[in-house]
């Protein structure tokens, strides 16, 4: 056995890891950034938790908090501006956030690694594809340029990138888009993760491409059995692939539960309205029933809950407090005020 | 009198594309430039625009779909081929007719950040065309025309002087919709017209964008590679691939009963937002890539990725022609089978 195999130790730094506890927990997150011109709330108070095996979707649309929340997990939020206000990000029971930068450089790649959007300014363009994805194995594990090389091709296989050997040389812009995330999907699985977050992995692509990629993420999470975090807007990919849904407005958690439940039965105005403007491709839709207005400015989020000057059910309740997180359900939260009665409407 | 200032009648072909080709040259060299190949960008389309009608051009990145709008507005010319908007063709008008051609297709863009100049009012890019197309709209008059496009885009009025970054994405492209109006078109070619916006807000604007149609009549040229909005919106719709259309016809046609294998993967591929249907509908996973437009394959484009090619499909083009499906299609072996009742 080679250095490049050493097996994971059951500790990150100096903290004992809990096989017992859930895969990744996050309590109450809050990122706020801090600019110059006022504060940005990205995420206010965000709780989810993650198992092997599981594929967890965080639905939002731009500047819902989805992404910053990824950031705040994988440690990569830029302080400042940035800053972890409030909450806990847990893997295996071991808090992460407060562990010290050359601790948390542990865990990335080995334990939590992160695809992105745009595969193309993710990679670096004056690098070999395969000698980023050997970099991995160089930095983590000290393996030599040669015993790099050899991974990289194995890894650039399991991502079915054709003639993996001869195209080990060749740059991201010799790749088409599909093949750019194929060789992002490669580097993240290098160390073998226990937890990949997938931000809008497919947005740039084309549909067909897209269906290629999410199956790959499916067959790959299958064999390996790691957790999945899909970071989308979309939700018909969501509807796909998840087993449970955070649906994210704002910076806050609106909606969560079990994907068929959140879907078919949504207990936040903001998802039933997600759910009623957005026309299918298998059926005619005569006329599409939208969401009035727009997203807020985190700079100035409304009062009260802040979906309310969006919302058909809105009132003076609604305006002055911030709902909390009602369990609605075993596995299902919302918050709203009035959850039963937007349920009550679709009984 | 010239055939743009006509009105069309309800139902009358306002534009029409036959046998459209643009091929883009490759060159090598600075000084001493010689051609080496030619990016076949449109190869061959042909397609009819109804007054009030919505077409749909839809297939994936480097299909065509916006070529074939920019060589129909002559941002590129054409290498061959006919577009006629009102049985005039558009690629033999004068500059003075082509001028006023362009004030009756208009267009909206994808980016509603980059397509409106940060630097001036609402209120003056509503009001620029009317500088360039004098007598569409009197000077005195044209104050009391913006409020009214504002109010029909669904925008306050008193925002006239406000500039674009004061304005959210989706207020932005009724912007774009507003300025787009202004010139009494005939036709508005939408080229991804939602596709940036947030998913919240793009039923806000296909609604007002089908609001404005019924009201005005106006005709769609509608390009976008979201299905579902396609589905919605459009009446007919063409599915192009590698510079060719593979099949069009009406949506029952094209999503419902669709011939072509192409369509038959695309479709299948369009992720459907109801997990009770996840794994009951057959998902038709295509291999590998889009090939490359510069030297496409032989006979049938996308016979390469095609699972019922046949030697016939590498020698001979399949005519875009009715083979018995009810609509027209480009392939020797069209999926027969009939969903309709």
């Amino acid at each position: 056995m080679t250095a490049v195999d050493t097996y994971k130790k059951n500790t990150i730094g100096d903290r004992a890891l809990d096989p017992s506890a859930p895969l990744l927990t996050v309590d109450d997150l809050h990122v706020e950034f801090r600019m110059d011109m006022g504060t940005v709330k990205a995420v206010n108070g965000l709780t989810y938790s993650l198992d092997r095996h599981e594929t967890l979707a965080i639905l939002g649309e731009s500047g819902s908090g989805k992404s910053v929340n990824a950031q705040a997990v994988m440690g990569i939020i830029d302080t400042p501006p940035g800053y972890v206000t409030r909450g806990s990000v847990k893997f295996r029971g071991a808090e992460l956030l407060d562990l010290p930068e050359s601790q948390r450089r542990t865990v990335r790649g080995e334990r939590i690694a992160m695809i992105f959007q745009d595969a193309l300014t993710a990679l670096n363009p004056v690098f070999s594809v395969g000698w980023q994805i050997a970099e991995m194995f160089r930095i983590h594990r000290g393996a030599t340029k040669k015993e790099g090389f050899e991974r990289a091709i194995g890894l650039m296989d399991r991502a079915k990138i054709p003639m993996a050997r001869e195209r080990v040389n060749s740059y991201p812009h010799e790749f088409s888009g599909g093949m750019r995330q194929r060789v992002m999907i490669a580097m993240a699985l290098a160390l073998d993760p226990d937890i990949l977050i997938a931000d809008e992995p497919t947005t740039a692509l084309d549909v067909t491409v897209q269906a290629q990629i999410m199956q790959l993420l499916a067959d790959l999470q299958q064999e390996t059995g790691m957790g999945l975090i899909l970071i989308t807007h979309d939700l018909g990919v969501v509807a796909e692939v998840a087993d449970n849904v955070v649906v994210m407005y704002a910076g806050r958690e609106v909606e969560t539960g079990e994907i068929n439940q959140v879907y078919h039965d949504p207990t936040h105005p903001y998802t039933l309205g997600l759910m009623q403007s957005i026309p299918r491709p298998d059926v005619h839709t005569d006329r599409l029933n939208p969401i009035k207005g727009s997203p807020p400015d985190l700079m100035h989020i409304p009062s009260g809950c802040p979906f309310h000057p969006r919302c058909p059910y809105a009132r003076e309740k609604c305006v002055i407090e911030e709902p909390s997180l009602h369990e609605v359900a075993p596995g299902r939260v919302s918050a709203c005020h009035f959850w039963k009665e937007v349920r009550g409407d679709r009984a | 009198m010239t055939a743009p200032d006509q009105t069309p009648t309800s139902n009358e072909v306002v534009l029409k594309v036959e046998n459209l080709v643009k091929y883009f040259p490759i060159t090598r060299g600075i000084l001493f430039q010689h051609q080496i190949g030619t990016v076949k960008a449109v190869d061959d389309i042909s397609f009819d625009l109804r007054r009030g009608e919505t077409l749909g051009l839809v297939g994936e990145s480097g299909c065509g779909k916006t070529t074939t709008a920019r060589t129909i507005l002559r941002l590129e010319n054409p290498t061959s081929g006919h577009a006629s908007y009102m049985g005039r063709d558009i690629f033999e008008l004068s500059r003075s007719e082509m001028r006023e051609l362009r004030r009756r297709i208009q267009v909206i863009f994808q980016d509603p950040y980059a397509s409106l100049n940060p630097r001036m009012t609402i209120g003056d890019i509503i009001t620029e065309g009317w500088r360039v197309h004098k007598g569409v709209v009197a000077k005195p008059k044209q104050r009391a025309r913006v409020h009214e496009l504002l109010e029909l885009v669904g925008l306050n009025p008193d925002h006239i002087n406000r500039y674009p970054h004061q304005f959210s994405g989706g207020q932005r492209q009724r912007i774009g919709v507003a300025r787009a109006l202004a010139l009494e078109p005939r036709i508005i070619i939408c080229d991804e017209p939602v596709s940036a916006l947030d998913v919240s807000v793009q039923a806000q604007v296909v609604n007002l964008l089908e609001d404005i149609q019924d009201e005005l009549g106006l005709s769609y040229l509608f390009i976008a590679h979201d299905l579902s909005v396609v589905r919605h919106i459009c009446d007919h719709i063409a599915v192009m691939y590698l510079g060719k259309i593979v099949e069009i016809g009406n949506e029952y046609d094209v999503y419902d009963n669709s011939a072509h294998p192409y369509t038959e993967a695309l479709l299948s591929a369009v992720p459907i937002p109801d997990p009770a249907l996840r794994d009951k509908e057959r998902r038709i996973l295509l291999e590998g890539d889009v090939p490359s437009p510069a030297d496409p394959p032989s006979g049938c484009r996308f016979r390469t990725r095609c699972w019922k090619a046949q030697d016939v499909c590498a020698t001979d083009p399949p005519e875009l022609v009715e083979r018995g499906q009810g609509h027209p299609v480009a392939c020797h072996f069209p999926q027969v089978e009939f969903a309709r009742p």
